[in-house]
């Protein structure tokens, strides 16, 4: 380490600098200031046109392989992912990255800085399209409980729509569609509830065209038949938008005494924010 | 204390104001003056809450019953997800259902946290650790937590944390390394604690020698300069030059400006070089991040998620008055359910993502946000009743202590994630705090015309700090339980939170995560350090 400090006052970026780093980082990835001086080395040298040449053996794809194999074992790292995304953006060049993020989602399926790089790669590239979809499909076909893969649909459906765009009916639709699907199999799922909601703002639909949806998994007035704390949720404000305080009521009582105990002061303090046309905390959205 | 100031539940007509004993320093609070006896709210949900709290303290049978089981819905489907939850909720209800709850250790986690004081971070901690502030300030303010006295560490704190300062402005994890804004962070968080704690019985003259001693060798100007090269176009900040970007960068930027005093004149920067106000754009950048979920991600697009929630809370509060910011630049009712299904059973702890596991750590970033969530839904007058309401806990303070005390305490000292998880000091920290969160009710003092409390919160001389709100956060030692003066609910105090004093740990500062007080004797001392200048 007092090697490389002195290296780096003098500011020296010849190969040796690689060797030299790649070794502290095997032993300390968080080490932030040798990622840093890493980076500056490999420009150095590729501006020099030395990367990949006889006197440099390395290039950036053995980089990116080398990286990756340092985020295989130390997967919760924030410049591990920094440092390949420097490089891919100096490349302009998205080859065999989703691969290798999928690599890493198989180890963890919802590590959040790989899923940050995805998603900065996804807006850098512009990747919107049906790959990253897919992608998406098969994730929560293998666990419809990654919230992490719900939160990169919601993202890849509508991150590419310019700021107050409406999004297409069609896509709403199917949305909802996938989101109602998810429901039917697992009703306790929080995730596909928030994604419904969301879907229903961003295409401007009422919450109150999923009413019938919800009472078949949550039946106010039959508590012994309900399967879903969400949906009592959802009904409850369906409820309260129509005017039927009394079972806006009963929905978030049964929230309170019975189906989510722990969240009971939130459910009493919903309960008394009924009825109000100016809410005690006004939204903005 | 004037008349109109009573405690909540007293039959005063028009100008009701709550009053909490006198504690800036975290003084404790005497029967006479505890008012959590004075509450004389509505005889039936009264006594429903009292046998409640009979219920959760006492003996084995009386355990909560959401502790004891599985919740009541539980989808037949399996995937990873639900495995992993199952089995944590099952290894976890043998603990949490424990009976009589453990006491704090508090002599076991004092030992473990003065280990790396001890065995010299100057030594052990050196060349390749990148996180050299960072577990000072995690050691220190947990000690400060469990009541020790870390006057004695100023100086080494000091001396350690000089050689990170870097030549060209900010400081870095170790010596020799370049600057990060964690970095910053915690060396400033350290200094304000142990300084503090060093100067506090000490006479003005003396007290501000100690300030001296640990802030003016800071350089500023080149600080200032150095953030000013992290800042970002989009309104964000990166944690260093050629850094990631994310709120974290962000909210470590706000609480080193507004802890080290900077004003208004000083970030508006000098438009002939091309320089803008430094906190320009931040609070739109922070409103972007809340996302579809409702809570509040790293950046734009990325997943909600609770240590990312916390730091855009707090930047906003950093900024304002909590009831104005968060209804401003948040979709709060969106914000408040999100936070709230933070909260599971039978573990009575926080997850940090939807459909993740509970982790002691989150009881800061999630509990944190509670606070600063309640302060801007509490106090809100309607033209008719002059009179402040209050919206109460809209959390379980009582599970949230339950699942830290019966799982987070490690047989050998320290606090940890989970049971089966070693401790560390991360989570020691961030376990404490979150304790203290729901221990303690903290409170945004609006009332401008209050000079009773002067000092930090009176109109500053000379330039205004963009940070003055900050410095109006008060705490109580009881909580008080939801009220509406205008259907005649008294509201009054919950009970039972801290069935044992032995338990109680310090009040924090709910922005800075610094005892409360530090935060104003840094002020007072940079007010006096600018005008000398």
């Amino acid at each position: 380490m007092s090697y490389l400090r002195a290296v780096m006052a003098a500011n020296d970026h010849s190969p040796r600098v690689l060797a030299l780093t790649a070794e502290i980082i095997d032993m300390n990835p968080a080490h932030y200031t040798v990622w840093g001086y890493r980076f500056r080395t490999l420009m150095s040298l590729d501006t020099a046109g030395q990367l990949g040449t006889d006197a440099v053996a390395w290039t950036w794809s053995r980089e990116l392989d080398w990286v990756q194999s340092i985020a295989r074992n130390h997967e919760k790292n924030y410049q591990i992912w920094h440092h390949r995304q420097l490089i891919v953006d100096h490349l302009a060049d998205s080859t065999g990255e989703r691969a290798r993020t999928e690599e890493m989602f198989a180890l963890d399926s919802k590590n959040y800085h790989v899923w940050t790089y995805r998603q900065w790669l996804v807006r850098r590239f512009a990747l919107f399209d049906e790959e990253e979809l897919a992608l998406t499909t098969k994730m929560l076909g293998e666990d419809i409980r990654n919230n992490s893969a719900w939160n990169h649909r919601f993202f890849v459906v509508f991150g590419a729509l310019p700021d107050g765009q409406k999004p297409a009916e069609e896509v709403v639709e199917r949305e909802i569609e996938f989101a109602k699907k998810a429901i039917q199999l697992t009703p306790q799922n929080p995730s596909p509830w928030s994604y419904i909601k969301a879907v229903l703002r961003k295409g401007n639909v009422g919450l109150a065209t999923l009413q019938s949806f919800c009472e078949q998994f949550s039946p106010v007035s039959s508590p012994d038949d309900i399967k879903s704390s969400h949906a009592l949720d959802v009904l409850s404000e369906i409820y309260d938008e129509a005017g039927d305080a009394a079972k806006a009521e009963k929905a978030l009582e049964l929230l309170a005494s019975k189906f989510d105990p722990v969240r009971k002061n939130y459910w009493r303090y919903r309960r008394r924010q009924l009825g109000s046309n100016s809410p005690v905390v006004s939204a903005t959205a | 204390m004037s008349s109109h100031r009573r405690p909540i539940g007293s039959k005063a007509k028009f100008k009701r104001k709550v009053v909490f004993p006198k504690n800036r320093s975290g003084g404790m609070a005497t029967p006479e003056n505890n008012p959590a006896r004075d509450g004389d709210g509505d005889g039936e949900q009264e006594q429903e809450q009292a046998q409640e709290q009979q219920a959760y303290w006492s003996a084995a049978e009386q355990v909560p019953a959401m502790h004891l089981k599985l919740p009541l819905l539980i989808d037949g489907h399996v995937t990873e997800t639900s495995r992993k939850q199952l089995g944590v909720a099952q290894m976890i209800m043998k603990e949490v259902s424990q009976t009589p709850l453990p006491l704090l250790e508090r002599a076991t986690h004092v030992d473990f946290l003065l280990g790396p004081l001890h065995n010299g971070l100057s030594s052990r901690y050196t060349g390749l650790d990148a996180s050299r502030p960072w577990i000072f300030y995690w050691c220190i303010n947990a000690l400060t937590l469990l009541g020790e006295d870390v006057g004695r560490y100023n100086e080494r704190a000091i001396s350690s944390l000089k050689p990170l300062q870097h030549k060209d402005g900010g400081f870095g994890g170790g010596n020799g390394q370049s600057q990060h804004m964690a970095a910053v962070y915690a060396v400033v968080l350290t200094l304000a604690i142990t300084a503090h704690h060093a100067a506090r019985d000490l006479p003005e003259a003396e007290r501000m020698d100690v300030y001296a001693r640990s802030f003016s060798w800071i350089n500023r100007a080149r600080l200032l300069q150095w953030i000013r090269r992290t800042k970002l176009p989009n309104g964000g900040f990166k944690v260093n030059e050629g850094g990631e970007e994310d709120v974290r960068a962000g909210y470590c930027a706000l609480v080193t400006l507004a802890l080290l005093g900077y004003d208004e004149d000083e970030l508006k920067g000098d438009p002939a070089q091309g320089e803008k106000p430094l906190l320009d754009g931040v609070l739109e950048y922070f409103k972007r991040c809340q996302t579809w979920e409702g809570g509040i991600a790293a950046k734009e697009n990325s997943e909600a998620h609770g240590g990312y929630a916390f730091c855009v809370l707090a930047g906003l509060c950093l900024l304002g008055e909590p009831r104005e910011m968060l209804s401003k630049y948040l979709d709060l009712d969106r914000f408040i359910s999100w936070l709230s299904a933070r909260q599971y059973a039978p573990e009575g702890g926080f997850s940090g993502r939807t459909n993740k596991l509970v982790d002691g750590c989150y009881s800061t970033w999630v509990g944190g946000c509670w606070a600063l969530v309640e302060a801007a839904a509490n106090g809100i007058e309607s033209a008719g009743s002059p009179v402040k309401m209050h919206v109460g806990s809209m959390w379980s303070r009582k599970a949230l202590i339950r699942y830290i005390l019966t799982c987070c305490q490690g047989p050998r000292g320290g606090l940890r994630d989970k049971p089966g998880i070693y401790p560390d000091f991360y989570h020691s920290n961030y376990v404490l705090i979150g304790l203290s969160a729901a221990q303690h009710y903290y409170y945004y003092d609006d009332d401008e015309d209050d000079d009773e409390y002067g000092g930090a919160s009176s109109a500053a001389e000379g330039a205004r700090s963009p940070f003055r709100h900050a410095f109006r956060w008060k705490a109580s030692r009881n909580v008080p339980k939801p009220s509406d003066p205008r259907d005649g609910r008294a509201g009054g105090w919950e009970e039972g939170l801290v069935p044992s004093e032995e338990d109680r740990v310090g009040m924090q500062h709910p922005l800075f995560n610094i005892p409360l007080g530090a935060e104003a004797q840094l002020e007072s001392w940079w007010r006096l350090f600018k005008g000398a200048q």
